[in-house]
């Protein structure tokens, strides 16, 4: 004979990623250093902000580039003689703490006041993926159509600082960068939304000048 | 999509359990997958029923459980589940059912939690029966 056993386990696997970030922002609290996520679509502008960021603050400075399968953006922001280390996650479409615990170890944080750390270009999957960053940077562009935002609502409702980048082609590609604001504001009514183009260097200092409030917090 | 992934831990979990609680069988697992948690159960279930084969949890019936969102309102106080029958999928994410306002927190809805598993075990006397 045999018996049947009912086992309670209760273990949530999202749970076990959100205390494995808690973890990964303890050794950077520990170390003083402020990481910023920037989370946002595919080519909407993440390495080129963070590049802008990197030149125009004065802050030692590291980075933690994503990515799918490439050095690519590693190798970007290497160019800056500033501490990277790129991630590859495989067949993976976001960065989790795990990962990042992994590099936390290999960064030199007691060199460093800022940690950038760039997710894989996704407005889905990092969602349910915190990794232990103090504040979460959506960056999206006009050119993936005015409404981005009401197709990802979730990754906005956990923003705390939004990014409409490229809103030089916004007639060239028809769409509304009011009407992104807007859709943003239903969703997190709070959060500050940059409108912004890299290219002409238009709400960079926005942004800056945001960093350093949350930094200051 | 992460579905693989997450389906690779949810059997370890499962497999570690199993051992740990002597099973000679995995019958049953119950998952809870909150109801915006960016999972298909339908996928996360088929990739389960892939991974399991040949461990001790092939052949169990896995039971998605799926947990309705629930808020917590700063601008009424109102907690509890947010009202998202003929709304789209997202609206309960944004206003309150008391009030409307859109100043709320997400309680529950984002889990994937291994909930539980039902096993056969071998009893002291196995042998003998
Ligand atoms: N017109 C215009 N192009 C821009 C702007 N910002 C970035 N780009 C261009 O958009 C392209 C993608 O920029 P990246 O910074 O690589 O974008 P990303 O988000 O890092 O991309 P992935 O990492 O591949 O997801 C590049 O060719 C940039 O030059 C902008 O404000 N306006
Ligand atoms: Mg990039
Ligand atoms: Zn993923
Ligand atoms: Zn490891
Ligand atoms: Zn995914
Ligand atoms: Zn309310």
């Amino acid at each position: 004979m045999h018996k049947i056993a009912d086992i309670e386990i209760q273990h949530d696997i999202m749970l076990a990623n959100r205390k494995l970030a808690k973890k990964n922002q303890k050794i950077l609290d520990n170390a003083n250093v402020f990481a910023v996520d920037f989370l946002g679509a595919i080519g909407s502008g993440k390495t080129s902000l963070i590049e802008k960021l990197i030149q125009e603050m004065d802050y030692p400075v590291a980075v933690i580039a994503g990515d799918v399968i490439s050095k690519f953006d590693a190798g970007r922001f290497e160019k800056y003689n500033v501490p990277v280390i790129g991630l590859n996650t495989g067949k993976e479409c976001h960065l989790d703490s795990h990962l990042v615990e992994h590099a936390l170890h290999d960064l030199p944080l007691d060199e460093v006041d800022i940690l950038f750390i760039e997710n894989v270009g996704n407005l889905i999957c990092p969602v349910d993926f915190d990794l232990g960053s103090h504040i979460r940077v959506v960056v999206i562009s006009v050119s993936e159509g005015d409404d981005t935002v009401e197709k990802h609502p979730l990754i906005f409702k956990d923003a705390d600082l939004v990014v409409i980048n490229k809103v030089d082609i916004a007639a060239a590609v028809g769409a509304d960068e009011d009407k992104m604001v807007e859709d943003v504001k239903k969703i997190n009514p709070d959060v500050q939304v940059i409108k912004t183009s890299l290219k002409e260097n238009k709400g960079l200092s926005e942004i800056i000048e945001s960093l350093h409030k949350f930094m200051a917090e | 999509m992460h579905e693989l992934s997450m389906a690779d831990a949810i059997v370890k979990t499962v497999i570690e359990a199993a051992e740990k609680n002597d099973a000679i069988e995995v019958l049953e697992v119950t998952v809870e997958l909150g109801q915006i948690t960016l999972l298909n159960p339908e996928q996360l279930k088929f990739m389960l029923e892939v991974l399991s084969e040949d461990t001790i949890v092939s052949g169990a019936k896995f039971n998605m459980e799926e947990v309705p969102v629930e808020i917590e309102c700063f601008s009424c106080g109102f907690k509890g589940k947010a009202d998202t029958d003929e709304l789209d999928h997202y609206v309960p994410i944004i206003n309150c059912p008391e009030c409307e306002e859109r100043n709320l927190n997400i309680t529950a809805g984002r889990e994937c939690n291994v909930k539980n598993i039902k096993i056969e075990k071998s009893d002291e006397d196995a042998q003998d029966s």
